[in-house]
């Protein structure tokens, strides 16, 4: 129990968006506006939301600079600070935060489950490739007849905040929000590839479970993979791929019945 | 009208009127490494007294608002406590399930402590953890869900029903079991978090049950689900019996005494509340 005591789990990193802006604001007068709130957390319990230790690190809010690894917490979109001029304005993409350079990277890592994945990827919390993912997803639901997108949406976002919690209590460093959700819409992709071999052929015959089985396991494997790189968690693989096979195994469900 | 000048405004005349164009106005804020001012006018967020305010306002909310849920999160739920339950990996997985269905070769019971403080579930597996309860409920409400459905019985209330059915079980089963302990004044360790985990540990052996019962029908449903009860409550008596009894009844030694003998009873029939709650709550899934 001793090496667990003195950690810093970031509950609600989402919002260090806020904290970027209190911290731009006050960054012209002094130094102590925006440290004073902080300071109240400088105490040794493990639930200090902000650790005073993070606060003078570089945190870069977005930028133009797209493709550098910013850290998990800061936000990957709206709140860049530009110049009024026009001529000086990012590109809508790059302003969105929409690389799909990165979207197209990290659909190539779940589509190789056996490749080692790069911990740094999932820095960035991205949540337009999974809302494409998840539409696709009811899209070929749709093509098969079934109109149950209130089922995906609720499961979803069930699933998130289980392995969102779950992920933050056994892993060393904390984990976002955005980034469990992101990381679990991408890996939604096979089952795509699975709802979409449903409308074709029935999925219900002893070829069907096998291939959903290995589908599950395709998904959550690649999941767990990504979440153990990204979150240094050892010896823990299979332990997150379970729950993952749980989530990806109710969306499978929704495929075949 | 601009808070404080920019100095990066070389491009622009001198202007007549003032600008109240600008939305975010810093000229490359933040742009590379804030280590400092470092030349380029960071403070120049918008260039509205008002909206600053307000946004000082929102955020500084937001941040209260942060700071409360936490601290009151904090009070019901003790986070640090409950990482060290989760705090498992692959190996004491495996070997604690099958502990669980096979506690009959298992010698040493004791709990390691390092310093006062036992020892993480990684490294000790007679420590109890969280990650195998709350693991084994989810399945068994989707195992359930799906025995419902392979009888054409399932509708997604009746899952709510199950879960919430099941939880309501485990909650009266722990508040038993801490009244229990509480009127037999034993000097225990036990945290209420434990119970909850030794609770859940029925969950792995009404899987197995249920999960036979469907492959292999009501014969082998009532099979394994005899061997996992059997199981369950040699387990529960090991672990639980070095945890309640005084140190020399745990040892093996015979005790005499009311005291022993009460807590001798409690501990029986913990663990065979057990069995007979795994009974009750698997056998309606299995026709």
């Amino acid at each position: 129990m001793s090496g667990f005591d003195n950690l810093n789990t970031d509950f609600y990193q989402s919002s260090y968006s806020v904290d970027d802006q209190n911290q731009g604001y006050a960054y012209g007068n002094t130094e102590d506006p925006y440290k004073q709130p902080y300071g109240q957390y400088d105490y040794s319990q493990p639930m200090a939301y902000a650790s005073p230790g993070m606060m003078p690190q570089p945190q870069q809010p977005y930028t133009g600079q797209i493709f550098q690894p910013t850290p998990a917490y800061t936000p990957a979109s709206s709140q860049s600070m530009y110049s009024s001029s026009f001529e000086d304005e990012p590109p809508l993409l790059e302003e969105l935060g929409i690389n799909f350079d990165h979207i197209w990277q990290k659909t190539l890592t779940v589509l190789h489950p056996m490749k080692v994945a790069d911990g740094s990827i999932m820095n960035e919390t991205d949540l337009a490739g999974p809302m494409v993912f998840c539409l696709a997803f009811g899209a070929t639901l749709l093509l098969a007849g079934k109109i149950q997108f209130g089922y995906v949406y609720g499961i979803s976002a069930i699933g998130c905040l289980g392995m969102y919690c779950l992920l933050n209590l056994m892993s060393m460093t904390g984990v976002s929000f955005g980034c469990a959700s992101s990381v679990l819409g991408y890996c939604l992709l096979p089952m795509i590839l699975l709802s979409s071999f449903g409308v074709l052929f029935s999925l219900q015959g002893m070829m069907g479970i096998v291939i959903t089985a290995l589908v599950i396991g395709w998904c959550s494997f690649s999941a767990s993979k990504i979440f153990i790189s990204a979150l240094e968690m050892e010896g823990q693989q299979l332990l997150v791929a379970y729950p993952c096979a749980l989530l990806y195994g109710v969306f499978a469900l929704i495929s075949v019945f | 009208m601009r808070m404080r000048t920019t100095s990066t405004d070389s491009t622009e005349p001198s202007p007549l009127f003032e600008d109240t164009s600008a939305g975010p106005g810093a000229a490359g804020y933040g742009r590379g490494q804030d280590k400092g001012p470092a030349g380029y006018p960071a403070q120049t967020l918008l260039s509205d007294p008002m909206s600053n305010l307000a946004m000082a306002y929102g955020s500084s909310l937001a941040s209260q608002g942060k700071e409360m849920v936490d601290k009151n999160l904090d009070r019901f739920i003790p986070i640090s406590k409950l990482k060290y339950y989760f705090a498992v990996d692959t190996i004491y997985v495996g070997k604690k399930l099958g502990l669980l269905v096979f506690p009959y070769m298992h010698e040493n019971w004791e709990v390691s402590y390092q310093q006062d403080t036992p020892v993480a579930p990684r490294f000790d597996i007679n420590a109890p953890d969280l990650y195998i309860p709350v693991m084994g409920f989810i399945t068994y409400v989707l195992v359930a869900g799906l025995a419902l459905g392979t009888q054409n019985r399932f509708t997604p209330e009746s899952l709510g029903m199950q879960a919430s059915s099941a939880l309501v079980w485990l909650i009266i089963e722990v508040l038993a079991t801490l009244l229990s302990l509480y009127l037999i004044t034993v000097n225990t360790d036990l945290t209420t978090i434990d119970l909850v985990a030794f609770s859940g540990y029925k969950y792995v052996g009404m899987i197995v049950g249920v999960v036979a019962g469907l492959l292999f029908g009501r014969t082998g449903y009532y099979l394994s689900l005899l061997w996992c009860c059997v199981s369950i409550f040699v387990f529960m008596i090991r672990t639980l019996r070095l945890k309640i009894l005084s140190e020399a009844a745990a040892e093996g030694v015979l005790v005499r005494g009311a005291k022993n003998q009460l807590r001798m009873y409690l501990t029986m029939s913990i663990a065979a509340a057990q069995p007979i709650f795994m009974y009750w709550l698997t056998f309606h899934l299995v026709r």
